[in-house]
């Protein structure tokens, strides 16, 4: 190898080194702020509905601050370069997704889109070919409210909250249906996706329970009328 | 009263729709890259044997003849290249890194293979740029580092086997295993400096190790063969030919107890 040639490579391999470590540093950053929200997000099991609007306020700043991370990403990652880096932060964003669907379906009951969560976070269009939000790390941020929810339909029954886990189920189902139209390859998603029956199935027998029970309002009203819901 | 639901299922359902055809589109892409990727690996293998073959024709020009005939039969990779441009366009090509290495890497090492040939030097990283751009200098996608010099890596195993095969079929095969000894050497020196920057290159620097030491001792066998006598190079000739015999006996062991410990990583390796 001639003296210049070794010189540039060690110029690139140099500048890639300097981009790592300044990455790792925002990663840090987010990385801290999703644990943040997990920690709130995971007090939802044990608060009762009405108390649960200031709960998410709580967490709605600490999604906006991810703004901050994400624009100082996109100073840091050169230009078409997303893909070679993106590895370095996808755990923590798939946190943060999680954290920004979770508090979007307790607040308003559906599923916010992707461009939702990306706006939430501070995702510019702009920067598309250095900082995005790709699809399946979307994806997997509703796998993990689906895995949640489904603990949620469990833990609102042991708080006298019947009406939850019927809400929860019909969403769910949805979902499901959503993620079936999908032709996903052998990969991590696909996997994950597999594993969303056993939550279907969890949920659908919580319902089962307070329906055969008639806690629920729709099957308590029906109680008078011959059968009610259950023999439906 | 049955339970308000908030969500719409059809818009949600329509998310899922534009999901699908991102997904569809990005495995399609995917195999694609794959197919081709396989196709310049193929290609690129059957340079290298080509400039094996011409390189040992027992006369002056082989190794210009060579070269000429490879750089002439790479052009097909080339043209591969120029139409998988479009797939590697922007952000693509560190998507689909994983796709495309591999065949990238054969193609450098076939490459770099002809060019050594020609020039008896290292390719550098622009020239190899350039044949991968179109004729007014665009590139058809960046070359990283790291694809460089894996390429490059392989490029030790082929010395290897061109130097030892040479000795006992080229008349100045003895004087071209010397050179080549050396060359690899330096390679060696010169790729340790990188290996804590590119992963996997540490793993193809202990097989450049073991085909470097494969030259050493056949370039040994030389010295020491020479020295003891007077010899005319016939005759030399046949005594080098016989240590060769010898010697792969004892390198294919090598390569076994090889194999038997790391394992993979042998494209390079194989009988010489």
């Amino acid at each position: 190898m001639d003296t210049e040639d070794i010189e540039k490579l060690n110029g690139f391999l140099d500048k890639d080194v300097e981009i790592r470590e300044k990455i790792k540093e925002q990663v840090n950053e987010l990385d801290k702020k999703a644990r943040t929200m997990v920690g709130i997000l995971n007090r939802v099991h044990s608060t009762q509905s009405e108390a649960l609007p200031p709960l998410l306020d709580s967490v709605r700043p600490v999604l906006l601050s991810c703004h901050d991370t994400i624009s100082q990403l996109a100073s840091i990652v050169p230009g078409n370069q997303f893909w070679r880096w993106k590895d370095m932060w996808t755990n923590s964003l798939r946190t943060a997704v999680f954290s920004a669907v979770m508090v979007e379906y307790l607040t308003k009951r559906d599923l916010v889109s992707l461009q939702g969560v990306s706006d939430t976070l501070g995702f510019k269009a702009e920067w598309a070919d250095r900082v995005a939000l790709p699809a399946e790390d979307y994806l997997h941020g509703v796998i993990s409210l689906v895995n949640d929810l489904s603990r949620l339909a469990v833990n609102s029954v042991t708080l006298g909250d019947f009406e939850e886990p019927v809400k929860i189920s019909i969403f769910v189902k949805d979902l499901f249906a959503g993620f079936s139209m999908l032709n996903l390859k052998n990969d991590v998603l696909r996997r994950r996706f597999d594993s969303l029956k056993y939550d279907i199935k969890k949920i659908e027998e919580v319902v089962y329970d307070v329906s055969l029970r008639k806690l629920t309002t729709s099957s308590k009203e029906s109680k008078g009328t011959a059968g009610g819901d259950i023999e439906k | 009263m049955p339970t308000p639901i908030q969500h719409d299922r059809s818009v949600l359902l329509a998310h899922f729709e534009s999901f699908r055809t991102e997904i569809d589109d990005y495995n399609d892409r995917r195999e694609r890259l794959i197919k081709a990727s396989r196709d310049i690996t193929n290609l690129s293998k059957k340079v290298i044997f080509l400039l094996h073959r011409i390189a040992l024709e027992n006369d002056d020009t082989s190794y210009a003849r060579a070269a000429k005939r490879g750089f002439a039969k790479l052009c097909e990779v080339q043209n591969i290249y120029a139409g998988l441009s479009h797939e590697l366009a922007g952000d693509r090509y560190w998507r689909y890194q994983r796709q495309v290495s591999p065949g990238l890497q054969e193609y450098i090492e076939a490459l770099s293979f002809a060019h050594y040939l020609q020039h008896g030097t290292l390719i550098s990283f622009q020239t190899v740029q350039r044949s991968l751009s179109s004729p007014d200098g665009v590139p058809y996608f960046s070359l990283t580092v790291s694809d460089y010099l894996l390429g490059l890596s392989d490029l030790t195993g082929e010395l290897m086997r061109f130097a030892i095969s040479g000795l006992s079929s080229h008349k100045g095969g003895r004087a071209k295993a010397t050179q080549v000894c050396a060359f690899v050497r330096a390679c060696k020196a010169d790729f340790e400096h990188y290996t804590p920057f590119v992963p996997d290159l540490r793993k193809k620097q202990a097989i450049t190790s073991q085909s470097l030491e494969k030259i050493e001792d056949a370039a040994y066998t030389i010295v020491v063969r020479s020295s003891e006598y007077d010899l005319p190079p016939e005759i030399l000739d046949d005594i080098v030919a016989q240590s060769i015999s010898r010697f792969s006996d004892r390198s294919q062991k090598h390569a076994r107890g090889f194999e038997d410990g790391l394992g993979e990583d042998d494209a390079q390796e194989g009988p010489c």
